[in-house]
């Protein structure tokens, strides 16, 4: 009996897009994360991590606060969360019930070469549940990612979701400028979030 | 006249600095407590207008505010300057690349006006560290009242739409 190979990153994508409501913020993380999300669903509600390992979970958390009116999505890689664990208890202690996390595990930093984790084993979905989410589950097959993530969206609370997958070296070369500014700029716009107003004298405001 | 030698401001200068993030329209604080640090978050708890946050590092404490400003929520940190030196890559790879307007405030161990000397290697380092970065920053003025000095670190973070650290003496900010 041969064990089917598990989805890649793009089928897992694949789901994602048919999937994702209108008007979803989308946070990635660097690498792939974002190249290829660009490539497959660039919109002006994406927000993606230029380098900053280990920084799209916690960013997201922050937004997902900020915009507690609108669904959240955050890709965010093992080797991340590896980096910056502690923003799963943090995660688990904030809980905002409009947060979706999505864990790619490839068991490799796949946006530096491909080298081995420190610990690429690890039951991550496990680990979530022990940091404080109610709901963390691991999928390795697009069907199940598809269940998992339309309960996800239509529960009122924080999920995680560990999606198992094949390191993939090959960099996908994004369609469009990832420059950080430039994507801030388009996200904040798209978002309607208040604009500062610099004045010469005094400070500004913000409309 | 307060430890330092300089003339303290009339009014309690940490209650100041809760009521100018309240003026000013800060509606998230993300925070790495230390003993300065611990009581005014417990005051920022208690009141409705800032959400506190409370993160495990300073580094994820960085991102959560960038985050909660990216929401279009003015956000201010609370952390030591041991985070000031921890927080050193996501400094650069994300607060100032993507030109994220954040007001940070630091309370500052380690000068000869804190007692607890095992702090005195945060303080050598800090300034260093953060014109290293290419942090903006101040040490904030105990001769004068300290909400102006707030609200103009405050203002220089939108107007430069960076970072701006301000650097707190004990009587600054421990309620």
């Amino acid at each position: 009996m041969v064990k089917a190979a598990p989805p890649t990153r793009a089928d897992y994508y694949r789901v994602l897009e048919q999937i994702l409501p209108p008007g979803t913020l989308v946070v990635t993380a660097l690498g792939n994360a974002s190249y290829l999300w660009a490539a497959m669903h660039h919109t002006p509600e994406n927000f993606y991590i230029e380098d900053a390992m280990g920084l799209a979970l916690p960013l997201a958390l922050g937004l997902a606060i900020a915009q507690p009116t609108r669904r959240v999505v955050v890709v965010e890689g093992d080797g991340a969360i590896l980096m910056h664990m502690g923003a799963l208890a943090t995660l688990g202690a904030v809980a905002p019930s409009n947060l979706t996390v999505l864990l790619i595990q490839n068991g490799v930093h796949a946006a530096s070469g491909g080298q081995p984790l420190t610990n690429a084993s690890l039951d991550l979905a496990q680990l979530a549940r022990s940091a404080g989410v109610g709901h963390a589950a691991k999928v390795e097959t697009a069907e199940n990612f598809a269940k998992a993530l339309r309960s996800a969206f239509a529960a009122d609370a924080l999920q995680v979701i560990v999606l198992a997958t094949e390191p993939d070296p090959n960099v996908v070369k994004p369609p469009v400028t990832l420059d950080p500014v430039l994507t801030k700029h388009r996200f904040m716009a798209a978002i309607g979030a208040p604009r500062y107003v610099p004045t010469i004298f005094g400070g500004g405001r913000f409309e | 006249m307060n430890s330092s030698g300089l003339q303290s401001s009339a009014t309690h200068r940490p209650s100041e600095v809760l009521e100018t993030l309240q003026r000013l329209g800060f509606g998230a604080a993300v925070a790495v407590p230390d003993s300065w640090l611990g009581e005014v978050l417990v005051r920022i708890e208690r009141q409705t207008t800032i959400r506190l946050v409370r993160a495990t590092h300073e580094e994820e404490a960085l991102a959560i505010a960038c985050g909660a400003r990216l929401g279009g929520v003015r956000t201010v940190m609370f952390v030591q300057n041991a985070g000031m030196l921890s927080m050193g890559a996501g400094m650069v790879t994300l607060a100032q690349r993507y030109q994220f307007p954040l007001l940070i405030l630091v309370s500052y161990r380690g000068t000869p006006e804190d007692p607890v000397f095992y702090h005195v290697g945060k303080a050598r380092a800090t300034e260093p560290v953060l014109r290293g970065l290419g942090v903006a920053y101040q040490r904030c003025d105990g001769s004068r009242p300290i909400g102006t000095q707030v609200e103009a670190a405050a203002t220089y973070a939108e107007e430069a739409s960076s970072p701006f650290a301000l650097l707190l003496s004990r009587e600054d900010i421990q309620w």
